[in-house]
């Protein structure tokens, strides 16, 4: 009775760990200051600002034609995709036409870009739970997107593919068969990959019932794409708001359903990227049908001088939605291009999702929104 | 040491013996299932590492790699260094005097400009490709060219009227 006495005098505190900047779980330069209590997260604040490279101030300085490199270097994984969103806004802007032929080559390429950050997800996800194998599946597979994305535009990672206008190179029929022959495999090996990870039973124990997002707290943070359907809100910007030419595509929305735990938990955002895999496989075969011989770039002033006004522009990006705020008045350079990104929403939800956890269960939480520090920080 | 912050906890049903077998038969279940599609890569599948130094690997046509200016053909029209987003490329030209002898590019286009200098500094440059394609008499060109890592940054600063530089013409594939 006594000792126990003691016990309760002794003085404990809460230790302060930063986690990061330099983590391999926090994918790429975001710190995190934890307040722990034993093997507990007591609080959690996320700090950004390390890869911060001005490049909103930038884009005031540049011509609208190079701002498409650094959009591109947002998201470095998903590149096609930021791209399409900027293009787009100022095509809109500008009255500019895009040929048919130029806007399937763009839903093609903005669909393998998304399995390919897909993939990334699901390969690093696995890391960061300490399955090292499914990594190298995962790069075998992006590997050959990344070889096709080169040859088509001459650049892996940082494409400057997407023109204002159309596209800056034509997409060949032996390409476009190798797309079809990628997207029967593609189909067979998720397959596989689920069945080796999703159903995974120590994989399912670590995810399922960790860092649930609740409906209600989903609507609060103002969370989009995967996040948001993993907590079961059927929301796809390609489906309710049709862009470029999705209205012409029949696919369905991967909703979470909650099937190993509570709904919105991380198994559930990892089976909503998974199986999203499947959706962009169907939007392909049904564009490689599509596809029509035509034009690829459109009619466009060599100097380009945007028309004063403003434009408030989102695309469904792999990671959530993107928005351009772009306001011209009318000058060679944007006056000022804001962008949305949805990484940084996500990242502001950590501190509560984190509050409570085990700090390995944090990691997974981390992993499963998968952010993009370029993104949160642009 | 007692813990004063609460442990979030979702999952709700409480674990029977039932359960704890089940789960454990589960776990047995799934690994093998993991195990037999992680076996069918130990023979079934080429390895598709490319060991570098011995093999190198031959990039696309369009590939943009290091650039190279072929300056015999420039006629230092500034418009690559006002198309660069990076402001990498610094020219130097003067104008031709009247009684040297007339200088025509490949295409045909007269040199009116002396260059003087014609320097791209490779490290700052994001290979982007704007350059080469607002280039009118197309002697700037993106090569296939992957292996230029130096010592110092300096070093990575080419002056394409080096003698040393021209000359790889002869090196690089276009």
């Amino acid at each position: 009775m006594e000792n126990s006495n003691n016990v309760e005098k002794l003085h404990t505190d809460l230790m302060t760990v930063n986690m990061g900047p330099q983590h391999p779980a926090t994918h790429g330069v975001l710190r995190v200051e934890i307040k722990t209590d034993s093997e507990i997260v007591a609080e959690a604040t996320p700090y950004l600002g390390y890869l911060h490279r001005c490049m909103e101030k930038h884009c005031e300085h540049l011509d609208y034609r190079g701002v498409i490199p650094f959009v591109d270097r947002m998201d470095y994984l998903a590149a096609m995709n930021m791209e399409l969103g900027y293009s787009m806004a100022v095509e809109k802007m500008l009255g500019t036409e895009v040929p048919e032929r130029a806007e399937y080559i763009r839903v093609i390429v903005s669909e393998l870009q998304r399995i390919a950050s897909h993939l990334m997800f699901f390969g690093t996800y696995a890391i960061d739970l300490g399955a090292f194998t499914p990594f190298l599946y995962a790069f075998q597979d992006r590997e050959e997107i990344l070889r096709l994305f080169e040859e088509l535009s001459g650049a892996r990672l940082l494409y400057n593919y997407f023109w204002i206008g159309g596209v800056w190179n034509d997409i060949n029929d032996d390409q476009l068969r190798r797309i079809a022959q990628f997207c029967d495999k593609m189909e067979e090996n998720v397959k596989k990959y689920h069945d080796l990870v999703g159903m995974n039973k120590i994989f399912r124990d670590r995810t399922a019932n960790v860092g649930v997002i609740s409906e209600e707290m989903a609507y609060q943070y103002g969370a989009s794409g995967p996040v948001l359907r993993g907590s079961g809100i059927d929301w796809d910007l390609r489906k309710k708001r049709p862009y470029s030419i999705y209205e012409k595509f029949d696919f369905n929305t991967v909703v979470g359903k909650g099937e190993m735990g509570t709904l919105g938990d991380c198994w559930d955002r990892y089976y909503v990227r998974v199986f999203e895999i499947f959706e962009s496989i169907k939007i392909l075969r049904q564009a490689l049908e599509g596809i029509e011989e035509g034009p690829v770039m459109g009619k466009v002033p060599k100097i380009i001088k945007v028309p004063e006004g403003e434009i408030y522009l989102r695309t469904e990006c792999p990671r959530g939605e993107l928005g351009y705020h772009l306001v011209s008045d009318g000058g060679k350079t944007p006056y000022r291009l804001k962008v949305k990104s949805s990484c940084f929403t996500h990242t502001s939800m950590l501190g509560e999702l984190g509050k409570g956890q085990m700090i390995a269960d944090f990691v997974a939480t981390i992993g499963s929104i998968d952010i993009v520090l370029g993104e949160v920080d642009r | 040491m007692s813990s004063s912050t609460e442990v979030n906890t979702f999952a709700n049903d409480e674990l029977t013996v039932g359960k704890w077998f089940g789960n454990v038969w589960t776990a047995i279940r799934t690994v093998i299932k993991g195990m037999m599609i992680t076996f069918k890569y130990v023979y079934g599948v080429k390895p598709v590492t490319i060991e570098y130094p011995e093999v190198r690997e031959e990039l696309p046509k369009n590939s943009r790699s290091r650039l190279f200016n072929d300056v015999e053909n420039c006629i230092s029209c500034y418009q690559c260094a006002t198309a660069c987003p990076v402001d990498c490329i610094y020219i130097t030209a003067v104008k031709r005097d009247k009684d040297a002898p007339a200088l025509k590019t490949k295409s045909g286009t007269p040199i009116k400009l002396d260059l003087l200098q014609y320097t791209i500094d490779t490290a700052l440059c994001c290979y982007c490709g704007l350059c080469t394609t607002v280039c009118p008499t197309e002697c700037l060109t993106h090569t296939t060219d992957y292996e230029f890592a130096q010592y110092t940054l300096d070093e990575m600063k080419y002056d394409y009227l080096a003698e040393d530089v021209k000359a790889w013409r002869e090196r690089i594939v276009k």
